[in-house]
């Protein structure tokens, strides 16, 4: 009689088996799919770079002028906790996930940043974006912020000695 | 500590072991190497469990090697973990395996991956690949995460393996490889050979690779089916040595996914089951209530496996309105469903006929072996950590834990079914009581130098970590999934039993398979040699 039990259960049940791709996914409002880097609000600061587990993201440097930051979505584990720690709201988590591709190269996206050089001693220091970030967001004084750290310690102990009139270094 | 836990170290002090460190659920006794097998003898014979054991290269901050021997009190709730220092210039250890038979797989692990060589038992490579080179050990400090030693060639084949070409397959997500010596249908003897796939994820944790905020995602993928288990077992154990106060509502999230994940396990192999039964309609409902279950883990955490949302501190998704009557919605379709499911299966006269009395795995050699969750349960034994050791809201619900004495295949089925209905009234209880408040906190330093041992309930037994911390990230994170200790087991379950048989067996300890696996059978009489598939289809 066992037969007719599980009879009943299947006609009571019907059809449940989606026809996926002709009928779309069974997606939930909350699905994580792959991620999104919105380039004209991204300011190359890496902190992604630093919190993403699998290295999906990273920063490099070809020319040694500009960085690029990459995401490669075959390694991506769809954590979206790049977007968590994503200072300037760059990256977004989209529903994508129906990405397989025939060439490794359209995996990729990059999103490139030209650097600045420190204003006194010529080194690279940040990216464009970061430095207008700053500006905006931070009252600092325009000749400290386009100097290198070490610069700007240096012209800081040379400032400061004038005032408090130690003699000069 | 209780008074009987007293008495216990009382026992251990006179056999030269000294207290070193009493934590509200740990014990860190030091003891001398000479002793250790005294005192791992005193307390197995008390009733401890062996949760695992695990070598720690700490030559840089004491100048030994310790080993620590993690015993479960499970009747007091306290952990016992002994630590034994070996001096660098004698490597060497005795075995406890004389004493407590569970040490079997993680003694020579600690052989195989530090170098510490035991004295008083027989040792064979166990993790290494045949091809890693003698001298060589992944787990002392001065080898690189990143590093690849040359491969040896050995002209000999180790003498356990008969004839070891074929039939790993290469995209099984574990793959497994039995030998079933045969005489006539009857199996005489198994030897097991795995970890084909040991990843080393113990040793890239400790590398520069990675932080502490980054180990949760790389725990998660330990296991396919219950990764949530792994990245909650790692976050307590870190939260327990940092002593960083969890906000309770995200305890409460913590329990409740752990609970959806048990659902959608033993669904998943209650319908594997059923297909080795040879009973697909089973096979292909179980997998339809299953589904909504999977939709709902996407719906609370953002994905249907490997949820992402443990994070050091608490979790990173929040339940609102909607999510809760979702869940209550989900949970008594599926309590509905599956019951009726259930009901018509086990009427079935064919699945009862090959489920009982087969591989069937008595109460004292389930004791011996330590095994756990299910498996145990159905053999006499009653351990269940979230009864044992309460951790996160499972102290305020009320749960049965299922126990079965007969330990054959159909003890374990039924107490997989029972549990299905458990998690369900968990998950109700959890969320009638679920409080209010902040789901992380974010204010935490982790120093370097404490440890931890965190213990979950996974859908197939116990599941623990052992984390000593260091700077930026673990200096020594040990894992033991519930599968490590139960596969030994395989082996009374097998002998004796029908070739026909066997696969069922094999599934029933839920070995983390999902895909095709195979035996080689050997007949004893003829060494006549066959494959056979495991599990047909594939």
């Amino acid at each position: 009689m066992s037969i007719a039990r599980i009879l009943e259960i299947a006609f009571r049940t019907g059809r449940v088996t989606r026809k996926y791709p002709h009928e779309p996914p069974l997606l939930t409002p909350e699905f994580r799919g792959a991620v999104r880097v919105d380039p004209s609000k991204c300011w190359g600061c890496g902190a992604c770079v630093k919190i993403c587990p699998p290295n999906a993201l990273s920063l490099r440097s070809d020319s040694g002028r500009e960085v690029v930051l990459e995401y490669f979505v075959g390694r991506c584990i769809f954590c979206g906790m790049c977007a968590e720690v994503c200072p300037a709201r760059a990256i977004e988590v989209t529903k994508e996930f129906e990405l397989s591709s025939t060439s490794l190269e359209s995996l990729k996206y990059g999103v490139a940043h030209r650097l600045v050089r420190c204003s006194s001693c010529g080194s690279l220091v940040w990216t464009e974006a970061e430095l207008r970030a700053v500006i905006r967001s931070s009252p600092v004084a325009e000749e400290y912020v386009v100097l290198c750290p070490r610069c700007r310690k240096t012209r800081f102990a040379r400032a400061a000695s004038i005032r408090v009139g130690a003699g000069s270094e | 500590m209780s008074k009987g836990v007293e008495a216990l170290v009382e026992m251990v002090g006179k056999l030269g072991g000294a207290v070193e460190d009493v934590r509200k659920s740990e014990i860190y006794i030091r003891v001398p190497r000479e002793a250790v097998r005294a005192v791992a003898k005193l307390l197995y014979d008390s009733g401890a469990y062996l949760k695992t054991c695990a070598g720690v290269d700490e030559r840089g901050t004491s100048g030994f090697y310790s080993i620590y021997y993690i015993f479960g009190l499970d009747s007091h709730g306290v952990d016992a973990v002994l630590k034994v220092l070996v001096p660098e210039h004698d490597p060497l250890i005795p075995s406890i395996l004389p004493e407590v038979p569970a040490a079997d797989w993680c003694e020579l692990e600690i052989r195989d991956l530090l170098g510490i060589e035991l004295s008083g038992r027989l040792t064979k490579r166990l993790v290494l690949p045949e091809d890693w080179p003698d001298g060589v050990y992944p787990l002392r400090k001065e080898f690189r995460y990143d590093e690849k030693p040359p491969r040896v060639v050995r002209e000999e084949l180790p003498e356990e393996v008969g004839i070891p070409v074929g039939p790993y397959h290469p995209a099984l997500h574990e793959p497994e490889y039995f030998e079933l010596y045969v005489e006539g249908e009857k199996v005489v003897d198994v030897v097991y050979r795995g970890f084909h796939v040991h990843r080393g994820i113990e040793k890239l944790a400790e590398s520069p690779r990675f932080t502490y905020k980054q180990i949760p995602f790389l725990a998660e993928r330990i296991c396919g089916i219950c990764g949530f288990v792994h990245s909650t077992c790692y976050v307590m154990a870190v939260e327990k040595a940092a002593g960083i106060g969890v906000p309770e509502r995200a305890e409460f999230i913590r329990s409740i996914v752990l609970e959806v994940e048990r659902l959608h396990s033993h669904l998943l192999w209650l319908g594997v089951a059923a297909h080795l039964l040879g009973y697909d309609a089973g096979f292909m409902h179980t997998w339809r209530i299953r589904e909504r279950v999977m939709v709902l883990a996407e719906y609370l955490t953002g994905s249907r496996k490997t949820y992402g949302i443990n994070v050091v501190g608490g979790v990173r998704k929040d339940l609102n309105v909607d999510k809760i009557d979702k869940t209550m919605k989900t949970v008594a379709q599926v309590r509905e469903e599956f019951k009726k499911l259930a009901d018509a299966a086990l009427s079935v006269p064919q699945i009862k006929a090959r489920a009982v009395g087969t591989g069937v795995l008595t109460k004292s050699e389930a004791r011996a072996l330590s095994v756990v969750g299910p498996v145990a349960r159905a053999s006499g034994l009653y351990r269940d950590i979230r009864k044992d050791y309460p951790y996160l809201a499972y102290r305020k619900v009320s749960f049965r834990v299922p126990l079965y004495t007969e330990g054959d295949n159909l003890a374990r089925l039924l107490v997989r079914v029972e549990e299905v209905f458990e998690s369900i009234e968990i998950i109700k209880q959890l969320i009638d009581m679920l409080p209010g408040g902040g789901i992380v906190s974010e204010e935490y330093e982790i120093p370097p130098g404490r440890r931890a041992v965190a213990a979950v309930e996974a859908p197939r037994g116990e599941d623990v970590h052992f984390v000593i911390t260091g700077l930026g990230r673990p200096y020594r994170w040990r894992v033991r999934a519930p599968t490590y200790q139960n596969i030994p087991a395989l082996r009374a379950m097998l002998r004796g039993t029908s070739l026909a048989d066997a696969p069922l067996t094999i599934a029933s300890i839920d070995p983390c398979f999902s895909c095709t696996d195979r035996v080689l059978v050997v007949d004893v009489r003829s060494s006549r040699r066959s494959f056979i598939k495991l599990v047909r289809g594939g």
